[in-house]
């Protein structure tokens, strides 16, 4: 049988400071080496200081992946010599003297499956290499330490996965989930990456580094099982080793350096104090996280009457889900949720459109209670989703502006019926004939007014036309 | 005993290079073997400590911008890029 | 003026306007160009002294608040940063690093109008005992220059008994004030851990590591103490020392008071000067009212194993940074693999830095760490415990604070256990996080001898009352330069 696991990094970039600094924590915005200071640079004579919130922030995500918490903390050096690493060692978690680090033993629900979380922890990002030149002659190494010290997580989880499709469920959840707290985006580019494990039934264990996304993720974990596949129907062994994800070939290939050379020295961090978490920080972060997923979307079931797959979007969507939250009452949130999922979605389903789009969910309730009280079409309301995400412009502007208004007057309905009657003779007769065909006509006549016909009164206009 | 190489390999991952320096082997393998005395002592019962500190004692997340340019008085390349050696 | 004043004598002085700032900032400097060709205490010197004394008298002149310090002369250990000057660690490695900041205590004294004269030497990085493994030379030893000053901080211990200032703040690792304070003969303190902020302190190893004044009485550690102590927003493993006044009530004596005579620091191993200069101690700390007898802390043998374990561990992390690629000195790196870069880079090192490195590469990694790092903390913490129980019958424990007196160059450099055997009376402090300080007890044949009390946590202010009955004792004569 096919394992998997995966090493997640996360980093909180909805902190404002970076782990052990007053550096800004999403460094993503700043000239190179233009977010660093004595501490992130590890500066001789410079000490680490623990952001608070940094801990609280990853606590959540431990007690939203059902992980236990410990009553203490602590941080650990991991020692080895980089360029991007300015103290050549990282701040990091480690449980060798009883369980300490932000949390562990949790779980997630796959598709029914139960995937294992074995450990969280809080850890701090290195700084970036830039390799610039064309050939191996020329190529030089820059570094960019603006990342140095952002706020990571850490999440561990046991190899569970059964196929790479699991895998990319899980991270769907995953990353809705911690969207979902408000603690990070996964969306930023490289603000969550992953690493694999791969051992097939008889095998060792292979790791894989340097994946670049999600999407090479799977398309890594798919080699790596093919080519493990291929070695055991050949009866040779597959060795233990990390191997790296070429991203321009698409394949792994063993890396160079020996892991048995690795030696972190692992050893506490005594700069930073162990850090107590009691009972009633942990009550107050609970009572303080946002609802999960899961909870919303049966509130939304069972309150509302929404259908199950249109919940499970507002739900799991931190997007969708504000926009729905601060728009409905009791009494439009089924409208409100239909609006969201079959009008609006097209609009601003990239993250390019939604920070472009103008839409706030004011714009949402007005909407609904035009069309509820008839100075709008249902039909149009695309068409006014459409330009406000463009403009901004309120609903209210729109309905005079674009003559969007609906056409309830009995006269001017009755006009055009007659021009439809004169232009549609055969259905008129049809009509008469067998009443279910009426609403062809009724269709004609919200053609010719765009939509703009209040449709009860057409139906009723008709009707009484047709005797 | 401490295996000599043993100490040459750990001064290598150390980025120490011992070349022309074997005293330096001699004498560290001399405190390694003072601290052979380790082995004498009982300690079963002891757990490691650290000091402790509340969480509401941490620093507060607010974002302070470094006043100085701190890389115009560090060794920086072209636009302000920090410059390492070539990476094998 | 007499430069051998102490800070409270020499505040009054400027108070009553026996002489100016200015005046005694100029005496102090012209002091250190004549003895420091000889001592070689400082490793550079605040050129800008004599303008901040001016402008301090002038604020005196103007009637305007001055801080408590009133413009003394004090010197600071070349481990400790002050923005825009160089902070070496006697290391070559460090040659040209100019601080963009200041450490908090230097902040402090700065803002109570402390007057800073310079860097004072030490061994390389604080790592030895004589500062003969200075970068830049050794220390001599005031009371003989043929004599080591001891060390790490023997720069900053060297430079108050020279008077070629006041006072001086050191480190103390593992005895790194103590030593060179009681080889000096004079007043040096290692706080609680955390009493006194780290932020600016180059770390060797941060865990036991103090940042400590050294003075010529008592009063002025006393002193000294209320201006640099106190929980820093900077520093995470300050403490809070609810603002105590160490000078208040420091006369108190120690009447009724229990002293436990560390067992294992006063029967083997000490030199007959300082075994018979020990007996005249307990004698008179007996005589003082205390009452003294022999306890024994069954752990102390295999404390200087465990704390060079430890140190060495976080040694070879802290230095780890020391790669020359974001800061150092002149060196190409086109041409170079970065391995071979930082390990050429690295060569800079001193002989004693480099053989703490290997150990702290060796003691703490996958394969050792059972063996060695692992029991040094187990040590640590049987330590603390043994402590605490001692400390539960006794206000103080006393022993003397270095086996032997002062010795000469090159005498045990030689030696590497000899070396660090020099410790074993002062690590216990650093280990149990206590406060000890090295009292001037004795000069026999010309040679300094300081006795040592350890306090428990956070008890300076009690620790100082029984420091200033002791210094009430003794009658030393000056240093002869
Ligand atoms: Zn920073």
């Amino acid at each position: 049988m096919t394992k998997i696991g995966l090493e997640i990094h996360c980093q909180l970039t909805k902190l404002e400071s970076k782990l052990f600094c007053s550096c800004k924590a999403n460094y993503r915005e700043f000239e190179p080496n233009h977010n660093i200071c004595p501490v992130c640079m590890g500066l001789p004579g410079s000490l680490p200081r623990l952001n608070q919130k940094a801990v609280e922030s990853a606590t959540s995500i431990a007690m939203a992946l059902s992980c236990k918490t410990p009553e203490k903390i602590a941080f650990f050096r991991k020692n080895y010599f980089y360029p991007d690493l300015p103290k050549n060692f990282q701040i990091t978690q480690l449980n060798v003297y009883g369980d300490m680090s932000i949390g562990g033993e949790g779980y997630v629900d796959v598709e029914g499956a139960k995937i294992k979380i074995r450990r969280i922890q809080l850890e701090e990002d290195p700084g970036r290499l830039i390799y610039e030149g064309e050939s191996e002659r020329t190529k030089i190494t820059l570094v960019d330490y603006n990342r140095a010290g952002t706020p990571l997580v850490e999440i561990v989880t046991d190899p569970d996965f059964e196929n790479p499709r699991q895998v990319r469920v899980f991270l769907n959840i995953l990353s809705d989930l911690l969207e979902n707290l408000g603690v990070a985006e996964p969306g930023l580019e490289g603000a969550m990456r992953a690493d694999g494990n791969v051992s097939i039934e008889g095998g060792n264990k292979v790791e894989i580094k340097n994946i670049g996304s999600f999407h090479d993720l799977e398309k890594a974990l798919h080699f790596e099982i093919t080519r493990q596949e291929s070695l055991s129907e050949r009866d040779i062994e597959i060795v233990q080793e990390t191997r790296h994800w070429d991203d321009r070939r698409k394949i792994t290939i063993s890396s160079r350096s020996k892991e048995e050379d690795q030696d972190y020295r692992y050893f506490l961090e005594n700069d930073i104090p162990w850090v107590k978490i009691d009972q009633e920080t942990i009550t107050s972060l609970q009572k303080n996280m946002p609802e999960s997923i899961s909870s919303k979307k049966e509130r939304f079931v069972e309150k509302f009457d929404i259908a199950p797959q249109v919940a499970d979007i507002l739900a799991s969507d931190k997007y969708y889900f504000d926009l729905f939250e601060n728009a409905h009452s009791d009494s439009d949130a089924k409208d409100i949720a239909n609006l969201i999922t079959t009008d609006l979605m097209g609009f601003v389903d990239t993250k390019e459109k939604r920070e472009k789009s103008k839409l706030t969910s004011q714009h949402l309730s007005d909407l609904i209670a035009a069309i509820n009280d008839k100075t709008l079409t249902r039909t149009s309301s695309k068409t006014a989703l459409q330009e406000i995400v463009k403009s901004g412009k309120s609903v209210k502007e729109l309905l005079s502006e674009m003559d969007l208004g609906q056409v309830s007057d009995s006269s001017e309905i009755e006009n055009i019926i007659m021009e439809v009657f004169e232009e549609e003779k055969q259905a008129v007769l049809d009509a008469k004939e067998n009443p279910e065909t009426v609403n062809y006509l009724v269709g004609k006549v919200m053609q010719k007014t765009k939509g703009k016909a209040d449709p009860t009164k057409t139906l009723e206009l008709i009707k009484s036309k047709l005797g | 005993m401490v295996d000599e190489g043993e100490i040459i390999r750990v001064a290598k991952l150390m980025k120490i290079d011992l070349e022309d320096h074997t005293e330096h082997v001699g004498r560290v393998k001399k405190m390694l073997e003072y601290f052979d005395i380790l082995d004498q002592i009982d300690l079963s019962s002891e757990e490691i400590v650290s000091q402790e500190k509340a969480l509401a004692e941490l620093r507060k997340d607010e974002f302070v911008p470094n006043d100085k340019k701190l890389i115009e008085s560090l060794k920086n390349f072209r636009e302000h890029y920090v410059r390492a050696p070539k990476m094998n | 003026m007499n430069l051998k004043t102490s800070i409270l004598d020499y505040i009054n002085d400027v108070k009553s306007g026996s002489f100016s700032v200015e005046e005694f900032t100029s005496a102090t400097i012209q002091r250190i160009k004549d003895v420091d060709g000889d001592v070689h205490a400082y490793l550079s010197l605040n050129e800008s002294a004599i303008d901040d004394a001016r402008a301090i008298d002038k604020k005196i002149s103007a009637g305007e608040k001055v801080g408590t310090c009133y413009g003394f002369p004090i010197s600071i250990k070349d481990n400790i940063c002050i923005t825009g000057s160089k902070t070496t660690c006697a290391s070559k490695i460090l040659e040209n690093f100019v601080a963009p900041y200041t450490a908090t205590v230097v902040s402090k004294l700065q803002s109570e109008d402390a007057i800073v004269t310079g860097k004072t030497n030490l061994d390389e990085f604080a790592m030895g005992l004589t500062t003969e493994f200075s970068a830049y030379g050794p220390t001599k030893n005031p009371w003989n220059l043929k004599y080591v000053p001891g060390g790490s901080s023997g720069g900053s211990a060297a430079s108050v008994a020279a008077n070629e200032c006041l006072a001086s703040l050191g480190s103390d690792t593992g005895g790194s004030v103590r030593n060179p304070a009681s080889f000096c003969s004079v007043v040096g303190l290692k706080p609680t851990y955390g009493l006194i902020s780290r932020y600016g302190l180059i770390s060797y190893a941060n865990s036991i590591e103090q940042i400590g004044p050294v003075t010529k009485t008592v009063k002025d550690c006393g002193f000294l103490l209320n201006v640099i102590a106190g929980q820093d927003s900077n520093d995470d493993t300050t403490i809070d020392n609810a603002n105590s006044d160490y000078l208040n009530d420091i006369e108190q004596g120690i009447e009724g008071k229990n002293i436990g005579i560390i067992k294992e620091m006063t029967s083997d191993g000490l030199s007959p000067e300082v075994s018979s200069a020990t007996k005249n101690a307990i004698q008179d700390f007996e005589k003082l009212g205390a009452h003294c007898e022999e306890v024994s802390l069954p752990t102390i043998p295999y404390t200087v194993a465990a704390y060079y374990t430890i140190t060495s561990t976080e040694a070879g992390s802290n230095l780890a940074r020391y790669d020359n690629i974001r800061y150092g000195y002149d060196f190409e790196s086109e041409g170079y693999e970065y391995n071979s870069y930082i390990s050429k880079s690295r060569t800079k090192f001193g002989p004693e830095v480099i053989r703490r490195i290997i150990l702290g590469g060796f003691v703490p990694s996958a394969g050792h760490a059972g063996k060695y790092f692992l029991k040094a903390l187990k040590v640590k913490s049987k330590l603390i415990s043994e402590a605490n129980s001692a400390f539960e019958k006794y206000d103080y424990l006393i022993s003397p604070t270095a086996p032997v007196q002062p010795f000469q160059f090159g005498e045990k450099i030689d030696d590497p256990v000899t070396l660090m055997l020099l410790d074993y009376n002062t690590v216990t402090a650093n280990l149990t996080g206590k406060p000890a300080i090295s009292v001037p007890y004795r000069v026999t044949d010309g040679l300094p001898i300081g006795m040592q009390i350890i306090g428990d946590g956070k008890s300076e202010k009690s620790l100082l009352q029984a420091a200033y009955a002791l210094e009430s004792k003794t009658d030393l004569p000056e240093v002869p330069l």
